[in-house]
């Protein structure tokens, strides 16, 4: 693939606890990637996977607490569960699972995150363009009576 | 099917004795092909009271709209029962504030498959003893096999028999084989990525938005939609293909570890859109992941609404 | 002038006039019929249904079309809307009248929308009547009937091995100027089976007085009682044929302003911005339907806002049927102050 993917990260507050990390995801993320900083994964909708999906994303990245260090108790493994099944049924109508992707950081962890983003987007492109599911962009305009 | 005047009989009872304000249940239409939900207030309108193999609605869909003080008497199949345990879970009506009749049920005629085969012009529908349908139509007369006639969420359903009904009228049928139900959702998952795209693609693009589907659903209770929010938009509002699919995927996930697989969506739908492919999907994996279909019991909370830290999951490290 | 058109050559009439404009005729899209253009070998499909599940009102005004484009920082421009000629074949009468419905609120001197204007100056319309009326139907108790000519410039009647055309307008005559004439034996055939169809449909409730019963009794609690079993979807107005609201909205995150259907069914039709919703309920929903189908209407153009293609008594979900509501309302007393 010639392009470069593009990729959306949602991203816990409290996840990158080195301030080096979190100043490198504020001030120098790569223009590709779409930043979405969130006060907790537990706070992230289905619903804004399939705004990230609708807008084009070729990867979906979530980076958030380890299981037992959430800020709020269990709102990293409320999202576990929801968007793990959120990607399964995408992959189920034509999303491939491994577009979505879920990081979990430990508190003592550094630089782990730009690595981690290179290794997704290495797999993403691998992948090539998500081209299944309809984007915003407009094909046609009405169903049955375009 | 159960005796219409046993459950007659009932309905006047638990409206003469003050134990209900109001019974749910079927009247005659006035086509043939649509028996209508009926509200009975006193024991001598039950007389109309029906009850067929084309009732095709989830009578539970009708029970967030009362007060949760007012006392509700309803006509429940095996999927409704189950609606009602998971709304009453969600604290949408006391359960004491309920009477469910149960009725084991052998399945809804999908009304589709008879016009497919007589013509859209059908005087009566009666069903016999020995599992046929007598049509009488403009085109002539067909007896039908019932097994061929029925919605696919009926033919695959596994609990047939009203679940924690107060009382049940005619006879318990044997459960349905749960290996039945994810036959359909494994032949789908079997398909490649491509496949299952176009068959969704196309299942989605004859949708007009008319939200019959979400009314018809006992489980889609919001009051305000995610579609019908300006700010933040959530999916596109008109029939475009993302627009479209956004309403079926998010339609459906909403469902997830709540959805009774009684089909009421796809009974409803005005395009003949399949949607039943994606709720299964959802509660097979409930099922497989968590040991859990919804309805079972008024208590047991969903996957969704519980947290665990050992999770099976493919994004645990 | 009355033709005779051989059913054997309907197809090949068909690719003719496909060299001028685009034809649309009713072919089946999954489980039922759909009017869609003709592509090489297409298969009409009449036998399968009376009327089209979607009505065309849906070709003139569709479920979605952008109205323009936008940028987040500079200005905007409108969305080139360009219409082929069009000509729909095989429209039953009960949708074609529904159209010149449409016309009345869609071109009035004052506000004509052009895009209405423009697709409907495109196109031609060919009727079929229904020498076999559906059982659902009730053209003629609505001022319709199954041979109705308004809103087509030509009409089709199947008499078995031939159609005889009866053509209705200039652009109706332009059409079919290779066909020979009908003799005067074909012409009474004919006659006959229209007659004959409009004989076989019962009278399927009073319209006399109707409006009045409905004006007098806006605060009856007959609304609450046909209502009660309303889901509250859109099914009934979206198949409508004579239905026409929408919706415009700004797609910003797309950056264009769309027009969607709408409909009076929706909670959120008539919710204001202040939240207050002067139809909290589906009661006040199901008086609006049926009073602007056949009182306000009434007041606006002097017909019934409907012409009994009953799509909506076929397709709703809980078996709600618009006939027998209607014959309820005309038992309704006639005195009732307001409240």
């Amino acid at each position: 693939m010639s392009e470069t993917p593009k990729l959306v990260l949602f991203q816990c507050q409290w996840c990158l606890f080195a301030p080096a990390d979190q100043e490198w995801v504020d001030t120098q993320l790569p223009e590709n990637i779409h930043l979405a900083k969130v006060p907790c994964t537990g706070r992230i909708n289905p619903l804004y996977l399939l705004n990230a999906v609708q807008g084009g994303a070729d990867g979906v990245m979530v980076s958030g607490c380890l299981p037992e260090q959430c800020h709020f108790k269990t709102g990293n493994i409320a999202a576990r569960r929801q968007l793990e099944e959120f990607s399964d049924y995408l992959n189920h109508i034509g999303y491939e699972q491994d577009r979505i992707r879920f990081l979990w950081l430990d508190l003592q962890d550094r630089g782990i995150i730009q690595k981690e983003l290179a290794a997704f987007e290495a797999q993403i492109t691998a992948l090539g363009p998500a081209h299944n599911l309809a984007t915003r962009a407009a094909e046609k305009v009405g169903g049955v009576n375009a | 099917m159960p005796d219409i005047n046993a459950l007659k009989a009932e309905a006047k009872r638990i409206l003469s004795e003050g134990m209900v304000d109001i019974v749910i249940g079927f009247k005659a239409g006035d086509t043939p092909l649509h028996p209508q939900p009926a509200f009975f207030k006193t024991p001598d309108e039950v007389d109309q009271l029906v009850y067929n193999a084309l009732c095709q609605n989830n009578l539970a869909t009708y029970l967030t709209r009362f007060p949760k003080t007012q006392k509700i008497g309803m006509v429940v199949r095996g999927c409704e029962s189950r609606s009602v345990n998971a709304l009453v879970f969600e604290g949408q009506h006391p359960r004491e504030g309920l009477y469910l009749i149960g009725v084991p049920c052998d399945g809804i005629i999908d009304w589709r498959k008879i016009v497919e085969q007589t013509g859209e012009e059908v005087f009566s529908v009666i069903e016999q003893s020995d599992n046929t349908v007598l049509v009488e139509a403009k085109s002539g007369f067909f007896t039908l096999e019932k097994e061929t006639l029925l919605h696919e969420s009926c033919a695959r359903c596994i609990h047939p028999n009203p679940i924690s009904a107060d009382v049940v009228i005619g006879e318990l049928l044997p459960e349905g084989d749960p290996a039945l139900a994810c036959e359909k959702v494994a032949a789908f998952a079997g398909l490649s990525m491509e496949e299952r795209h176009a068959w969704f693609r196309q299942e989605a693009e004859r949708c007009i938005r008319c939200y019959a589907c979400r009314e018809a659903c006992p489980m889609c209770y919001c009051e305000e939609c995610f579609v019908d929010h300006i700010s933040p938009r959530w999916t596109e509002s008109g029939t475009t293909p993302a627009g479209m699919q956004g309403w079926h995927i998010v339609r459906a996930f909403h469902q997830t570890g709540r959805c009774t697989s009684c089909g009421a969506c796809e009974r409803a739908c005005p395009m003949d859109i399949k949607m039943t492919y994606l709720t299964e999907k959802l509660n097979e994996d409930m099922r497989r992941k968590y040991n859990f279909e919804v309805g079972l019991d008024a208590t047991t909370a969903p996957p969704f609404s519980t947290v665990t830290l050992d999770d099976k999951s493919r994004f645990v490290i | 002038m009355n033709l005779i058109l051989k059913k054997d050559h309907l197809n090949h009439l068909l690719n003719a006039w496909r060299q001028e404009y685009e034809v649309y005729a009713p072919q089946s899209l999954q489980n039922f019929t759909h009017f869609l253009p003709l592509q090489d070998g297409f298969e009409l499909a009449f036998d399968k249904a009376h009327n089209t599940r979607i009505p065309p009102k849906a070709l003139f005004l569709p479920t979605s079309e952008a109205l323009l484009k936008f940028t987040r920082f500079g200005g905007y421009e409108e969305v080139p809307s360009e219409t082929a000629p069009r000509l729909i074949f095989g429209i039953r009468p009960c949708d074609a009248h529904a159209m010149t419905m449409l016309d009345t609120v869609f071109e009035q001197e004052r506000y004509t929308d052009p895009l209405w204007k423009a697709r409907r100056e495109a196109t031609v319309v060919v009727g079929l009547g229904c020498h076999e009326p559906c059982q659902t139907g009730f053209c003629t108790t609505v001022g319709s009937g199954p041979f109705n000519h308004a809103g087509l410039d030509a009409i089709l009647t199947d008499l078995g091995e031939i159609f005889l055309v009866e053509t209705l307008t200039e652009k109706g005559e332009h059409l079919f100027t290779q066909l020979e004439t009908a003799s005067e034996d074909q012409s009474m055939h004919a006659s006959e089976v229209q007659q004959a169809a409009a004989a076989s449909m019962p009278i399927a409730f009073e319209t006399e007085g109707l409006k009045q019963k409905l004006d007098q009794n806006f605060a009856s609690p007959y609304w609450e009682e046909v209502s009660r079993s309303c889901l509250g979807c859109g099914v009934c107005t979206f198949l409508c044929p004579t239905c026409f609201c929408f919706d415009i909205v700004d797609e910003a995150q797309r950056g264009e302003r769309v027009r969607n259907w709408d409909t009076c069914m929706f909670r959120t039709y008539s919710l204001e911005a202040s939240g207050h919703n002067p139809r909290p309920s589906r009661v006040e929903r199901t008086r609006q339907r049926l009073s602007h189908k056949y009182s306000y209407w009434l007041d606006q153009i002097n017909q019934i806002g409907c012409t009994g293609c009953g799509r909506c008594v076929r397709y709703c979900p809980v078996g709600l049927d618009i006939r027998a509501m209607l014959r309820k309302a005309h038992q309704l007393p006639s005195e009732v102050l307001h409240a």
